[in-house]
């Protein structure tokens, strides 16, 4: 089942001197359960093409479509309301809210979908199980490791059963164990629970994990490469 | 959970969010201590006027307000008794002969506003007999009548004497003057002064210049007396213009916080009077009446000028405008203090919550992006701001209230300024008191600050692009 569709995207940034052309003509499907790492080197629309699949950018032209719906043209609350439904994220910097616990973190997403509190309490306790963090629900940010924020960060993304979940280096702050460890279970939350995860990452131990990789070149797709996974 | 979260993002810089609480405690118990003085000095200034000057009605012939003549009595005297009686709102009333009199003692003359009153009437409206400092109130059986005069007044005629005498020196505190002056007092002797001022002149050739700016204020106050049961003598006119010279004996001394009426009004009793005036019982310039309250006050007296519209029935509102001013202005003067000092302790809070914003653009960029729509952001933040002045608030109000509350039985001593304050009807001291509306109204204050001062950082989070702000490293 087609998840997201770009039909003819572009993006263009006119600066006060010269017209760059973040991304040109971008035609990409993504199905339920892809495993996809989007490559290229540092200025190849890599970001800007998350961030329009994440609708925290608009396209100048062409159109995105997630599970059916348009996101190109919604604006404000609307487009705020869908991303909070459809879409999870997680950052490079972990960026998770420092005075709430790794419990509360989960379950901040699903408060502001309007969850009961003892269902928010359980699948908060659930998803961090999941993660391998079942013993630091009352943990603070700061006394978590890289590691384990992001892994934080990976069941908040969860937590609001999104249709697809964006990764943008995720791993670009880990050391080797914690890549590992947040990789692998990624994969198992794709092979299981059928998550579609999609990655940008210049890391090749995520892209030697991805059964998918899309690569950009100046603003365009230069491959798109269906492979096995290592 | 937002709220949560903004009361937890308060103590993320704790040294900051406490200078401006700091800042914030001061600045309401500063503001909420003026409001109390004010209430107090107010209440206070109301209180005498109403219970010891004006009323809160007063009855006169219409001619009595254009020319203080003896003559101009109320009219229809019998109808105006009865009506008070059976008039609600009327808790008191005391019928007065009003006139001036030149009185003369054996030292000085000055001019007096004499009050001849039925005593026990009188007590009922008037609180002069709680003020007495020195002897007794008018109702005992003499054969010359009684007379009680403001302290001002028994200054103006040399009733206030100094005295050394050897019993006084006896008893005095030993903890508060040494030895050394105490001898050096015994050298003046039992001379009588009658001026303060020749008193001192003496005190300071004795004592030498230190010890005189030391101990001359407390020597002249211990060392003072009123000559008691002094006559003095009264120049009136009867009401048949003839002018007649009783005498009366001084046998109490009152004083009130106002200076100006101590120094001009008597009091005597009317029966003794009007054997000079030629009055009769139901003669009197001036009918004073008191209701439960001063709201009551005003009602009832506009009740009974409708009832006896022959007679001018003023309020005490007419009759003080000044106290009417206080009651109707000056209670917001307190507010307008407080406002003040949140006005300027905002651009603290919006330094605050500007800096607490910038800091967190990465961190409201993720808001954003994982779906926190624009109004959310707003409330958190807002929440933050409403946060931070609550707590600073709430604990100066607190302080406020204990202090206020000790200070309300103890009271403020101004007596350093007294002659200055009681020169225009102030005590000096005063009971502040702070009411449940001003601690609600304040607080109220403190929350709208809160909201408005976080209006330019909320704003400046909504304009944040959450993709330029995750960007930002």
């Amino acid at each position: 089942m087609k998840v997201i569709e770009l039909k003819n995207v572009e993006k263009t940034y006119n600066d006060s001197e010269v017209k760059v052309h973040a991304v040109r003509g971008v035609d990409l499907t993504f199905e339920e359960g892809e495993f996809t790492a989007i490559v290229g080197p540092s200025g190849s629309g890599k970001t800007t093409l998350l961030n329009m699949l994440g609708g925290l950018d608009k396209p100048t032209s062409g159109d995105i479509m997630i599970g059916g719906t348009c996101i190109s043209e919604m604006k404000g609350s609307k487009l705020i309301d869908f991303r909070l439904h459809n879409i999870g994220f997680v950052f490079q910097s972990y960026n998770l809210i420092p005075v709430l616990t790794a419990k509360e973190n989960v379950e901040f997403i699903m408060q502001m979908q309007g969850v009961p509190n003892k269902q928010r309490y359980l699948r908060a306790k659930e998803l961090l199980e999941s993660v391998g963090l079942g013993d630091r629900l009352n943990s603070r940010p700061a006394k978590l490791s890289g590691g384990q924020q992001q892994r934080v960060a990976v069941a908040r993304a969860l937590a609001s059963k999104p249709k697809f979940i964006l990764a943008d280096e995720p791993t670009a702050n880990l050391d080797t164990k914690s890549t590992e460890n947040l990789l692998d279970i990624m994969e198992n939350l794709n092979h299981e629970a059928g998550m579609t995860f999609i990655f940008s990452t210049h890391d090749q131990r995520v892209v030697n994990k991805a059964h998918r990789v899309i690569t950009l070149e100046d603003g365009a797709v230069l491959s798109d490469e269906k492979k096995t996974p290592h | 959970m937002i709220l949560s979260i903004g009361w937890k993002n308060v103590w993320r810089n704790k040294t900051r969010s406490l200078v401006v609480i700091i800042a914030l405690v001061l600045g309401i118990f500063g503001g909420v201590m003026t409001t109390g003085i004010m209430n107090g000095w107010i209440a206070q200034r109301v209180h005498d006027c109403i219970y010891i000057e004006v009323s809160h009605t007063q009855i006169h012939n219409p001619q009595f307000m254009l020319n203080e003549d003896i003559q101009y009595t109320v009219l229809n005297y019998d109808k105006v008794v009865s009506t008070l009686d059976t008039t609600k709102g009327v808790v008191a009333y005391s019928p007065r002969v009003k006139l001036f009199a030149m009185v003369q003692s054996d030292w000085a003359a000055s001019g007096l506003v004499i009050r001849g009153v039925d005593p026990e009437k009188e007590k009922k409206v008037s609180e002069v007999y709680q003020r007495l400092i020195e002897g007794e109130y008018l109702g005992g059986s003499y054969k010359i009548p009684s007379i009680i005069i403001g302290s001002k007044a028994a200054e103006s005629l040399k009733l206030l004497n100094y005295q050394i005498t050897s019993q006084k020196l006896d008893s005095i505190d030993k903890t508060l003057y040494p030895q050394t002056v105490i001898q050096k007092l015994k050298g003046i002797g039992d001379k009588r002064f009658r001026k303060d001022k020749d008193f001192k002149v003496v005190l300071k050739e004795t004592l030498g210049e230190k010890d005189y700016k030391k101990y001359a204020d407390g020597l002249t106050k211990y060392f003072s007396f009123y000559r008691m049961n002094t006559s003095i003598r009264l120049t009136v006119q009867s009401k048949n213009g003839a002018i007649q010279n009783p005498v009366f004996k001084v046998r109490g001394i009152y004083k009130t916080s106002n200076l100006m009426y101590d120094g001009i009004n008597a009091f005597v009793d009317r029966k003794a009077l009007n054997q000079f005036t030629g009055l009769s019982d139901s003669e009197v310039q001036e009918i004073a009446i008191i209701s439960t309250d001063n709201e009551t006050g005003i009602i009832t007296g506009e009740k009974l000028a409708k009832y006896l519209p022959e007679n001018n029935v003023f309020t005490w509102r007419k009759l003080s405008p000044e106290i009417a001013m206080y009651t109707d202005f000056m209670w917001f003067i307190g507010y307008i203090y407080v406002g003040i000092f949140l006005f300027a302790l905002a651009f603290g809070i919006i330094n605050t919550m500007l800096m607490s914003v910038l800091e967190r653009f990465k961190e409201l960029g993720m808001l954003m992006a994982i779906g926190m729509n624009k109004l959310k952001v707003f409330t958190m933040i807002m929440l933050e701001s409403i946060f931070l002045s609550l707590t600073g608030g709430a604990i100066g109000l607190l302080i406020s209230a204990v202090i206020t509350n000790m200070l309300s039985k103890s009271g403020i001593n101004l007596s350093f300024w007294a002659e200055g304050l009681e020169s225009i009807g102030f005590s000096s001291t005063i009971y502040p008191y702070v009411t449940f509306d001003n601690y609600i109204i304040v607080t109220l204050l403190v929350i709208i600050t809160g909201m408005v001062a976080s209006i330019w950082p909320a704003r400046r989070a909504l304009k944040l692009n959450p993709a330029d702000a995750l960007r930002n490293e």
